[in-house]
């Protein structure tokens, strides 16, 4: 449905001729949709004046950062939100840091270690925007989620611009609740069905202590970046288990003597691709590493604030790991490959080469819980991928899952991917089957209420929380042109 | 085959837009951390090498349907394959080819971009990139005692280039390294008049059976006059013999060595003293197609192995920049005596484009100048009172664009400072 013209010109008078598109030639670039037409707003003033338009013309909108996901019906109004790439201000004193959105995290992240501080990077990579709500690699002790949004700007479903927190009451973005509207459940809903409609504008997010190099010693050429010399003071280690109760153990005691600046608990699959240049060398390093594991396992990385802290952190981990029958991965004590997945994990935040480079697509299950309790889920549905890679329809990573904790806690993510071909249909519908029947063994033995599981069944089991976030909405959006679904990455 | 051979590297994007940045790790702050000069300047998704390769797979799917906007897109790229280098550090999938491909379709259809059309019509009449150029190709080295190399046995034959052989302001770069290759004693030749486009900048404007028929000349003189090792100045130049030519297998034995290199191999082998000091603090800018797209040809022919993983029976070797040609042009400047070498944030293979590549620097002259004064910027922000570069392409948009801009920086092409030094 393309624009009429008098609308269109109303929404170009916004943000100027260079910046606003119908052609339908640049919509597959975005998604395989015909939208209306894709805008990019250079401002929250921009923002404010295309959302009150959509209400005026009743034009569906969503907005995106770098576009890596999301959900887009057609025909609507893409807010590219390209031209929001600000880091707006960084408070070492109250340790925050304003972004607009299309800052992403590498770049908020290099910024952030000239000054001795650091943030929660999601596990979509550093690639995406700084902004994102989500969890990553860190998370042990940059925590996850909404812990990390301070105060928020939002321009509302209706074109108000809404600030919360301190800032509601202030200029000041130090806290998401308060002085000043506190509507944190409203504007970091990720629980289904969808997140906070409307656009966010500029976000706080709250920085953490970085006890790392300012710069990290990178020498070699793409794709094999090594680190020169192994930063002072830190560590990378891989250590597998001979159960998954004994991994738990080291796990929960690692969090108890809060000495991991991260702790991944990646399984071996995840490991070789990190540390890999290919597919083919990923195939043949999991292979390796598969003989060597003993059983499931965590990487580790350690950073102290001085050689004696240090020297105090390692031994905790070297004793805790003893007790539970954990041993070291060989092959990861090399320095070259320990500095490779040290960057990778804190630099990259992993991410594309162990989700996308193998097949082309995955499809996941994350889950936020109590650990112990996601992991026994999660072992079932490893075992529930086994078939599909026996038939050869997904990438044969052992069936393994993978999740970390968080704030050092029993508190943590799991996920399990299955990796495909999306040029194969039998794959993807072969992984989407997978996916929905993990995801209703989940709610139907009560392990948790996955966010992609069957929204009929969960909602009203949880005191019909889903009518009324429908509710929330409605009011929040009453001309309908904020659809839920997908999220800001 | 054409665009039909990438459709499974076209699909395999996620649109992470790691194509739009330097590598991750490489990152050192919000500035300079873009590495793709179409999507900085337009913004839309759809000028960024994802957006391209998304475009590529529906159309493959759906038809062509060419509209302005696409054909904007098309042309306002400077195929500096600076995205693949950024893809490629995790992804295992063909970038460039499937974007070069798919302008090379919209010729074939033509689709065309009525500059570059001028540009290749010069080519088939007067055999060089230089519309309304004037004078004879080899006239600059009149009076410089230079061996032809069509008439006389040399070593080395020393490939001009088009730029430098016609532009007045350039031929000092020709003169500077005929001086540098006497100076060290080499027996070297040009082909002067018979000199002809070695036809790289007409692959990269979609032009191939225009670039064949030049590669084809070229290598016909170079096999008659029994030369075994071209020197080129021009990092284009470079790219089309070392390249392409090995490329379409017309390259067989010849050595191709780009000026900077052979230096390199002069000074280290003692042949080539640079003792006069040159004082100045001056950083290097790395040409696409000297540095990540100089990087040897891999012959490679198999199949994709049907199944879970993107992976190929043999295993497809991807030319992901690492073995451009990055160190010698820095150790030649590194030994020269009072030169203050500096580096930017945009190197080696994650370099920023000069921004006069895949004919951009005739088709929109004013996005080439752009891309030119966003590297501008960061060059004077490392300190440097001077910007080097090693392709007389680089040299002339960086002039433009500090010429309209009133910078104080200064350019030289590394010839002209070891000439000063020598």
């Amino acid at each position: 449905m393309a624009l009429k013209k008098d609308v269109y010109k109303e929404f170009e008078s916004v943000v100027g001729e260079e910046n606003i598109c119908d052609d339908p030639a640049i919509m597959p670039a975005y998604y395989s949709n015909k939208f209306a037409a894709v805008i990019l707003p250079g401002n929250t003033a921009e923002v404010q004046a295309v959302v009150k338009l959509c209400n005026k013309h009743k034009l569906v909108f969503r907005p995106i950062c770098t576009g890596w996901s999301g959900m887009f019906p057609p025909d609507i109004i893409l807010m590219d939100l390209r031209r929001m790439n600000h880091i707006i201000e960084i408070n070492e004193k109250n340790m925050y840091a304003v972004v607009e959105p299309y800052v992403i995290s590498s770049q908020l992240q290099a910024e952030l270690f000239k000054r001795g501080l650091n943030f929660c990077i999601k596990g979509a990579g550093t690639n995406c925007t700084a902004m994102l709500r989500g969890h990553g690699h860190m998370d042990q002790t940059t925590s996850g989620d909404d812990r990390n949004h301070l105060a928020i700007e939002w321009v509302t479903p209706e074109g108000d611009i809404v600030r919360s927190g301190a800032l509601g009451s202030s200029d000041e973005w130090f806290c998401g609740d308060g002085p000043g509207p506190s509507i944190r459940s409203i504007l970091t809903s990720a629980v289904p069905p969808g997140v906070t409609p409307g656009v966010f504008t500029k976000a706080a997010v709250k920085l953490y202590h970085w006890p790392g190099p300012s710069e990290f010693p990178i020498a070699g050429h793409s794709p094999k970046y090594v680190l020169s010399e192994i930063p002072a003071n830190m560590m990378a280690r891989y250590y597998s288990f001979p159960s998954v109760e004994k991994m738990w153990q080291a796990e929960i005691g690692l969090g108890e003597a809060e000495v991991c600046y991260e702790l991944m608990g990646f399984n071996a699959a995840m490991v070789a691709a990190n540390i890999t240049t290919c597919n083919e060398e990923d195939e043949a390093m999991f292979n390796c590493l598969n003989k060597e594991v003993q059983g499931p396992g965590f990487f580790v990385i350690i950073a102290g604030n001085s050689p004696a802290d240090f020297a105090y952190k390692k031994k905790v981990l070297e004793k805790i790991v003893e007790e539970a029958g954990g041993k070291s991965l060989k092959t990861l004590e090399d320095p070259e490959l320990e500095g490779i997945i040290m960057c990778q994990c804190i630099r990259i935040s992993a991410s594309i080469r162990e989700t996308f480079r193998p097949g082309g697509a995955f499809n996941s299950i994350p889950i936020m819980g109590q650990r112990d309790l996601t992991i026994k889920w999660a072992i079932g549905a490893g075992e529930a991928k086994k078939p599909l890679i026996e038939k050869g329809l997904i990438v044969d990573d052992g069936g393994a899952f993978f999740g970390w904790g968080v704030e050092q806690g029993h508190l943590g993510k799991t996920e399990i991917f299955c990796k495909y071909s999306p040029s194969n249909p039998t794959a993807k519908a072969a992984v989407e089957t997978w996916q929905r029947e993990q995801n209703r063994r989940a709610f139907e033995e009560r392990y948790f209420a996955s966010t992609m599981g069957p929204q009929d069944e969960i909602g009203p089991a949880l005191c019909n929380y889903s009518q009324w976030w429908s509710k929330v909405v409605k009011a929040l959006d009453p001309n309908g042109v904020s659809p839920e679904g997908g999220s800001l990455v | 085959m054409g665009l039909e051979q990438y459709k499974g590297d076209m699909e395999m994007c996620c649109r992470c837009s790691a194509c739009k940045f330097i590598p991750m790790q490489k990152v050192k702050g919000h500035q300079y951390a873009y590495v793709c000069p179409s999507i900085s300047r337009y913004n839309f998704h759809a000028y960024s090498a994802g957006g391209r390769l998304n475009i590529g797979a529906a159309m493959l799917k759906d038809g062509m349907k060419y509209t302005d906007k696409l054909l904007d897109i098309v042309y306002n790229c400077q195929l500096c394959g600076a995205c693949g280098v950024s893809c490629n550090y995790a992804m295992d999938m063909e970038v460039l080819e499937p974007i070069n491909e798919f302008r090379i379709k919209c010729v074939e259809d033509k689709k065309t971009h009525p500059a570059l059309d001028k540009i290749i019509a010069n080519l088939k009449k007067q055999g060089s990139m230089i519309p309304g150029a004037k004078g004879k190709r080899g006239a600059w080295a009149a009076g410089l005692k230079i061996k032809d190399a069509t008439k006389e046995k040399v070593d080395v034959l020393y490939h001009v280039g088009c730029l430098t052989s016609y532009d007045k302001n350039l031929q000092k770069l020709a003169k500077a390294t005929a001086k540098i290759l006497q100076k060290a004693g080499v027996n070297f030749g040009i082909a002067g008049d018979a000199e002809m486009c070695c036809g790289g900048r007409a692959y990269q404007m979609g032009y191939p059976k225009e670039f064949l028929n030049q590669a084809k000349k070229n290598m016909a003189m170079i096999k008659k006059a029994g030369v075994k090792t071209v020197v080129t100045s021009c990092a284009d130049g470079y790219q089309a013999f070392k390249v392409l030519y090995d490329r379409f297998d017309l390259k067989g034995e010849l050595k191709v060595l780009h000026i900077s290199e052979y230096i390199d191999k002069l000074i280290r082998d003692g042949k080539l003293k640079p003792r006069r000091k040159v004082e100045m603090a001056a950083t290097y800018h790395d040409p696409c197609r000297l540095g990540r797209l100089g990087e040897p040809w891999v012959h490679w022919e198999g199949k994709k192995i049907p199944g879970d993983r993107f992976v190929f029976d043999p295993p497809k070797p991807y030319r992901r920049g690492a073995n451009g040609v990055y160190e010698p042009p820095r150790d030649v400047l590194k030994a020269i005596p009072g030169l203050k070498f500096t580096e930017m944030t945009r190197i080696k293979e994650y370099s920023w484009c000069c921004g006069a590549g895949g004919g951009v620097i005739e088709s929109n002259p004013e996005f080439a100048k752009w891309t030119a004064r966003e590297r501008i910027e960061e060059a004077v922000s490392t300190g440097a009172e001077a910007l080097v570069t090693a392709c007389p392409w680089c040299e002339k948009i960086f002039n433009e664009a500090i010429k309209e801009s009133g910078s104080s920086l200064k350019v030289y092409d590394i010839v002209e400072l070891v000439e000063k030094a020598i």
